[in-house]
């Protein structure tokens, strides 16, 4: 629902009088589909717990959802709903349910949550401490500006077990505008102290970011939470920030991390992936379109371009994610052709220096959502919500094939 | 300026096709070939816009300006990306604009990327897009707000 307030002046009068015949007759025999349900959304986010447990976060009929898995995503338990009473839940674009679990078990949820007046929404967050049978009554975490616009909530767990959540807001009293737009956004972020009972003040993260692309949250070695997102650099340049959600002292300003200089006024959709080795390697993904749509992998080094930069994709590539651990370094995304959905992988074994060749490890014939990447055991999955339910795809199990 | 105002409703009522709602109809994937197909005349301008997107609203007024500046030879579809489930936000919205007369389409499909592909493989998703298909078969297709040189270069 994150949006800017731009209105357009009302010239419905004008527009009517100087419509050409052919817009009545280009609708003759198309189906009117006013009545049609909202429905059950694609948007969902998984993770796994401290005990291996599986967590699906999804969306239907206002309600943010929550079912575990016990067998790797074979069997869900029946669905639990996080906000007893029915509001309206953004899971659209890049916006999804968020799950995170800390590690005694506290399960940890957040969402975007659309107002009345259009462009105007919130995050909202939960949490349950029985196992994820009761949950808490809704605490709104992005302040009480009624015209705020916010969304893309986004989790993580810091090294001292308590959460971090991250949100862009657009047009936030405490964001510079941007010259001649009318509108500027910006990476905000809270923490709690006590499991997700209580959060601090929000606190906005210097520069600006892109109005509609997801967040991606990471802890380093150290134990802070790492953001990578889309940021807004001079005249709509769309390259990349990575930025520490500091808990202590105030926030460094983000340092750019991608240098594509893509330059466009328009809504990518489509936000980062990141990974942090225990060495300290910064592995991120990301979309751009400056000489036609490209998913590239690269080590990220602060304020200068990423290393052993590799093209994942071209057209019909999409919403990538990465994982690592050890040497070993994971991508997965979307690539659509004329027939449906296809899931491809490739693999480094030498953190990120050379990747296998790409593999096709699911496919699918009705739409799917982002694929996100889980860890359990050293072992990589791929999280997948598709029109037909949820898949869980083990990379080491996974016969593939080439795409 | 009440004689003025009667003399517009009059204009108004005599015009019932112009005025007249159009629905918001589905795209599928089957109807894609169709919408793409070159106009007899002039050029049919297909507006792909998103709700969440901050620079489509703009983007739809500059193009219906021009289509209102070359009506006989300039037809302006609106396609939304944003899915089925979100029918009654895009009629909504449209309704809003004060755009409700033009032909508009939503993809039938709760994720875009497919339709995008069919629509054009050279397309991440951004919104908004501008696909410009002309009577002799020619296409040009433009992401982002458009300018005012754009604008122009586009125009028939």
């Amino acid at each position: 629902m994150l949006m800017c307030s731009r209105r357009v002046p009302g010239f419905a009068f004008l527009l009517a009088c100087s419509m050409p015949l052919a817009a009545a007759a280009h609708q003759a025999g198309q189906m009117d589909m006013a009545a049609m349900d909202q429905g059950p959304s694609l948007g969902a986010s998984a993770a796994f717990g401290p005990d291996g447990r599986l967590w699906l976060a999804t969306a239907r009929d206002g309600h943010v959802q929550l079912r575990h898995s016990d067998d790797l995503g074979k069997h869900f338990s029946a669905a639990v709903d996080v906000n007893r009473t029915a509001e309206k839940i953004d899971a659209h674009g890049e916006n999804r349910p968020e799950v995170s679990v800390l590690p005694d078990g506290t399960v940890s949820v957040a969402w975007t949550h659309p107002l009345a007046k259009p462009w105007t929404s919130e995050v909202r967050f939960a949490r349950s401490i029985d196992g994820g049978e009761s949950f808490s009554k809704p605490i709104t975490l992005s302040g009480n500006n009624p015209n705020g616009s916010r969304g893309f909530a986004t989790l993580a767990v810091a090294g001292n077990g308590e959460p971090v959540i991250a949100w862009i807001d657009n047009g936030d009293v405490n964001t510079p505008k941007i010259p001649g737009k009318p509108h500027a956004a910006s990476l905000f972020y809270s923490w709690s102290n006590d499991g997700g009972k209580t959060f601090g003040a929000p606190r906005r993260m210097p520069g600006h970011s892109c109005e509609c692309c997801r967040i991606a949250l990471v802890r380093e070695p150290d134990g802070r939470v790492a953001a990578l997102f889309r940021g807004v650099y001079g005249d709509n340049i769309r390259d990349h920030s990575l930025a520490v959600l500091d808990t202590d002292g105030k926030p460094d300003d983000p340092a750019r991390v991608t240098f594509s200089g893509w330059q466009v006024a328009a809504c990518p959709e489509q936000g980062p992936g990141l990974a942090i080795g225990s060495n300290g390697v910064m592995h991120g993904v990301w979309y751009e379109a400056k000489n036609g749509p490209a998913i590239w992998y690269g080590q990220l080094d602060p304020g200068h371009p990423p290393k052993h930069v590799l093209k994942i994709g071209g057209p019909g590539a999409s919403h990538a994610d990465v994982a690592a651990h050890g040497d070993s370094v994971w991508i997965v995304w979307n690539q659509v052709n004329a027939k449906g959905y296809q899931l491809l992988e490739r693999t480094s074994r030498d953190d990120g220096i050379t990747f296998s060749a790409p593999r096709v490890i699911a496919e699918s014939k009705v739409a799917v959502y982002s694929p996100q990447l889980l860890l359990r055991d050293g072992r990589a999955y791929t999280a997948w919500n598709t029109a037909d339910g949820f898949r869980l795809i083990a990379l080491h199990g996974a016969a593939g094939k080439a795409p | 300026m009440i004689r003025r105002a009667v003399l517009v409703l009059l204009v108004c009522c005599a015009l019932p096709a112009f005025a007249r709602a159009a629905p918001l109809a589905l795209l599928t994937a089957a109807d894609v070939p169709a919408l793409l197909k070159p106009p007899a005349r002039g050029e049919r301008i297909i507006a792909l816009w998103s709700l969440d997107c901050a620079y489509c609203e703009p983007n739809l007024a500059a193009l219906a300006r021009l289509q209102r500046a070359h009506p006989k030879q300039t037809e302006l579809v609106l396609v939304a990306t944003d899915g089925p489930g979100q029918h009654a936000a895009v009629a909504a919205r449209i309704k809003e604009m004060g755009m409700a007369a033009y032909p508009a389409r939503l993809y039938a499909e709760p994720a875009p990327q497919h339709i995008n592909y069919l629509i054009d493989p050279d397309w991440g998703g951004e919104t908004p897009r501008t696909l410009v298909i002309r009577a002799n078969g020619t296409r040009t297709a433009i992401s982002g707000e458009l300018t005012a040189e754009q604008l122009k270069r586009i125009g028939p």
